[in-house]
This record gives structure tokens, sequence and C-alpha cells, in this order.
């Protein structure tokens, strides 16, 4: 099928990971550091997308991105230490993108369920996608 | 698909080889049944110990009734609804019916974490709701990485550590056994293995230094303590210090929950033993490209979700672990003789 040929490669290119770009809530429960998902997304929505999106779409946990704090065991959801979680807001930023142009999502959302396109169609639930012709 | 790391040798001598490891895995959602008796576990398959004609236990086979029982159940996820299992409230409530008709009532119930699959109020307060028709004296928890997701486990702390220590850790005694309960979710480390901490350690090493070793010890927590399978963060980091500390004990027992299926391993005087959900399976250790929910034909779900029921035989300082899957209409229960 074309689309999945073309898109699939689109989608595994580059994608080393890709996983949580977001800070979860400080004591107020307003999110830091939010790029591509809204800053207003309630708690429900950002937990939902780490865990259905990214947990389970990539096999990875929330240490995959983020970062542990400094001299501490707790990770800081809201630094950008490490690289994954860059490649992850281009991941997110890609898959939105390649919903509105090809599959004609006005508003793309990362976590609504009726994407034509998310993590898991590429990923199936490994941190690198696998090229079928790869295996 | 090559496992490495799935233990090949019996190199710790405690009769687990991965013959052995693959054959416990091989009971999960059929039922397991489990004598620990002066540090040595001996397990049957209920298979092997229920008739399925009559679903009570075969003749000849004699258990003796413990002087209490208490249930565990784990890794509700609570707010969970893709396939895998679109209703676990539902299989919750089944759980919960199971263990409501044994001949005799658990003094208490253990619940080993991921209350909740969001840690969202309202997912909590269902399963405050549904767990109020258990019948039980008492629920202690602790908590899964589920139920510190928004907060490092603030919410969780406010609602079910009153009275506890640190993120949640805390011990307390029952007719003679000494149950510690801890926390391996909010601390984290590469890979997603659970992390105890020096703090955690430091209090369990304390809690133990006044008990003689002949106290029975019960030690429950949501992520293994001990390596199931590291690749999937199904291990503790940290965890053979709190062993260390257990050792000198003559019967340790440890439930744990988070991998979603029955997996037992003995060493020395310590028994490991996972529970599975009430929720969803998962794959067996290195059976799939990573762990998470499994979609299995609806009619094979409720044999692969359960509880544990443990009865104590005070005078032999003995514990039998029995796990129960959801599918069969009659509680597999043994018969108390």
């Amino acid at each position: 099928m074309f689309f999945k040929k073309k898109y699939v490669v689109i989608l595994g290119l580059g994608s080393t990971i890709a996983i949580a770009a977001a800070a979860l809530p400080s004591a107020n429960n307003e999110y830091k550091n939010l790029k591509v998902l809204p800053e207003n997304i309630s708690s429900k929505d950002l937990s939902k997308i780490m865990i259905d999106d990214f947990e389970d779409g990539l096999g990875v946990s929330c240490a995959f991105c983020h970062s542990l704090g400094k001299d501490s065991l707790r990770l800081d959801y809201a630094s950008d230490a490490k690289p994954e979680k860059q490649i992850a807001r281009r991941m997110m930023t890609m898959t939105l993108g390649i919903n509105r142009k090809y599959f004609k999502f006005k508003h793309p959302m990362i976590g609504d369920s009726t994407l034509v396109i998310n993590c898991i169609t590429c990923h199936n639930g490994q941190p690198r996608p696998v090229d079928d012709e790869e295996k | 698909m090559k496992n490495d790391n799935f233990i090949g040798l019996d190199e710790n001598d405690d009769g687990i080889d991965r013959a052995g490891f693959l054959k416990c895995m091989a009971w999960a959602g059929t039922g397991l049944f489990c004598i620990m008796s002066g540090g040595v576990l001996k397990s049957y398959g209920m298979s092997q110990l229920i008739d399925k004609a009559t679903g009570r236990i075969k003749k000849g086979i004699e258990i003796s009734k413990g002087d209490f029982s208490f249930a565990q159940i784990s890794d509700s996820h609570i707010g969970f609804n893709k396939p895998a299992n679109p209703d676990v409230v539902g299989t919750l409530q089944a759980a919960i019916s199971k263990m409501n008709a044994m001949p005799s009532s658990p003094s208490f119930i253990l619940h080993t974490g991921d209350l909740s699959h969001l840690a969202q109020a309202d997912e909590f307060d269902t399963l405050d709701q549904a767990l109020k028709s258990a019948k039980t004296g008492k629920i202690f928890y602790v908590p899964g990485e589920h139920d510190v997701l928004n907060d490092n486990g603030k919410q969780y702390l406010q609602r079910y550590g009153k009275d506890t220590k640190g993120n949640g850790w805390y011990s307390f005694d029952f007719n003679g056994v000494h149950f510690i309960g801890l926390v391996n979710v909010v601390d984290t480390a590469e890979g997603g293995l659970g992390v105890l901490g020096n703090e955690q350690l430091q209090w369990l090493e304390n809690d133990l230094k006044g008990l003689s070793s002949s106290t029975p010890i019960v030690v429950f927590a949501h992520i293994p303590l001990w390596a199931v399978y590291p690749q999937w963060g199904w291990g503790t980091r940290d965890s053979e210090q709190a062993l260390t500390y257990l050792r000198r004990f003559g019967s340790v027992s440890v439930l744990n929950g988070h991998i979603h299926q029955t997996l037992q391993k003995v060493e020395g005087n310590i028994t490991f033993h996972t529970a599975t959900s009430t929720a969803f399976p998962q794959p067996q250790p290195g059976m799939a490209p990573s762990a998470g929910p499994m979609k299995v034909p609806a009619e094979q779900l409720r044999n692969l979700l359960g509880l544990t029921s443990v009865n104590y035989v005070e005078h032999d300082h003995t514990l039998a672990v029995t796990d129960l899957p959801l599918s069969s209409a009659k509680t597999d229960q043994p018969e108390h003789q």
C-alpha cells in the first residue's frame, strides 16, 4: 500500500525514539516547558499520552526521555537534558503534520484516538521502528 | 527471539533453572498452589490439585486449615479502557466476588499497586467503591508507578498512605507474622527499574533489627524485588540490599505485582511470587517486542487474570500461596479439611 510504505519509512527514519516531551505538573498543577503539547492540557490527557502513546507505543518507561534531577533519583520532567526528549518533540510535530497534510485533520492532537498515524503505527512497541526490509 | 538474560543455569542452587522458570510461567492463569515450609517452597499446578469434574481438591490431598488467610490483589488499572480489557471494573469485581466466595474470608487484602491507570481522582474513587464490597477486615496498599504519575505520589499518599513513612512504606504485625510494605516506584532508574532508595533501605534495616530470626516475614511491593527481566524494567535496582537484611530470617515471602503474571523463584529461605493482574495480561518475558497490555481472545482473558490467596499456619510457620484465575464459575479454593 502506497501510504503505508512511504510514511512508515518517513516515520521510521531518524526516529531513534519518541516519547514524553512534556513536563508533569508542579504543585499548582501547571506544567512547565511544554512546547508541542498544549500548555493547558489536563492531567488526565497528558498522562494518557505518556502511557498509551509513548510507554505502550514504544515499550519504554519515563526515564527513556526524562532525566533525573540533580543529585536525585526522581525524574525532572521539565528538564531538556536528554536528547531523546527533543527527538520526541520532533516526532510529535511530524506525526501531527502527516495527519494534517495527508489525512485532512484540521486540528490534529496527539492522543486523539481517531488519528490515522500515531506513534505505534511505526514503532509497534519498540523504541526504534524496525523497517520490514531489515527483518 | 534471543533471551540472553533468562535464567539458564541453576546458579543459586535454588532448584529454579530456565526450564523450571518457564514451567512456572506456564502455570500463569491456570492457578498455582504453593506451600512454604522451612524456607522451601513446594509448588503444584492447580491441575494437579483440582478435580475438574467437581471443581474441588482431589481426593487424597490434604491441606491444613490456615490460622489466618489474606488475599493479594494487584494491578487493577482502573481507568484503562483499551482492547486488552475494556471492562477493568468488571474484572476487578469478579476478583472480589471470587474472594468473597472463599470458605473463609481473608483477614485482610494486600493491594500491590497500580490501583489506577492514570492516577486520576475518579479512578481512585472507582477502585474504593468496588473494594467496599470485599468481605475483609482491612486493605493495605503500596503504590504502582501508575499511581504516582502526576504528582510523585502526593494524591496516593493522601488517600492510602496515612501513618506511613517516606513515600508510603510501613510495616505491621499480624498473628506473629511481620508484614512490610515497600515502595519502589517513586524514584526510578534507567530502563524503568524500581528503586527503593537509601532512606527506605535504612528504615527497613532498623525495622527488622528487633525481630528474631524465626519471625515469618511477608514483604510486598509493586515491582518485583528480583531480576525477572531487567530489559523491561522488571526488577528493582537496589533490591539486593533489602534481601541482605532479610536473609537471616527462616521464612520470607516476597509478593509483587507489576508484570501481570504468575512467576516464582526460591532463593534460600526467600520465596518470590508475582501475582496476576485483575485488569489485563502482559507478555511473558522476552516473548514480545516490549512489555505492555496484551490482547488475547475474549474467552481466554479471565484465565489470565486473577488474585492470590495466602493461608498461614502458625505452628508450622508455613504460608500456602494459591493463585486463583477469574475464569471458573466455581471457586477453585480447595476445601479446608
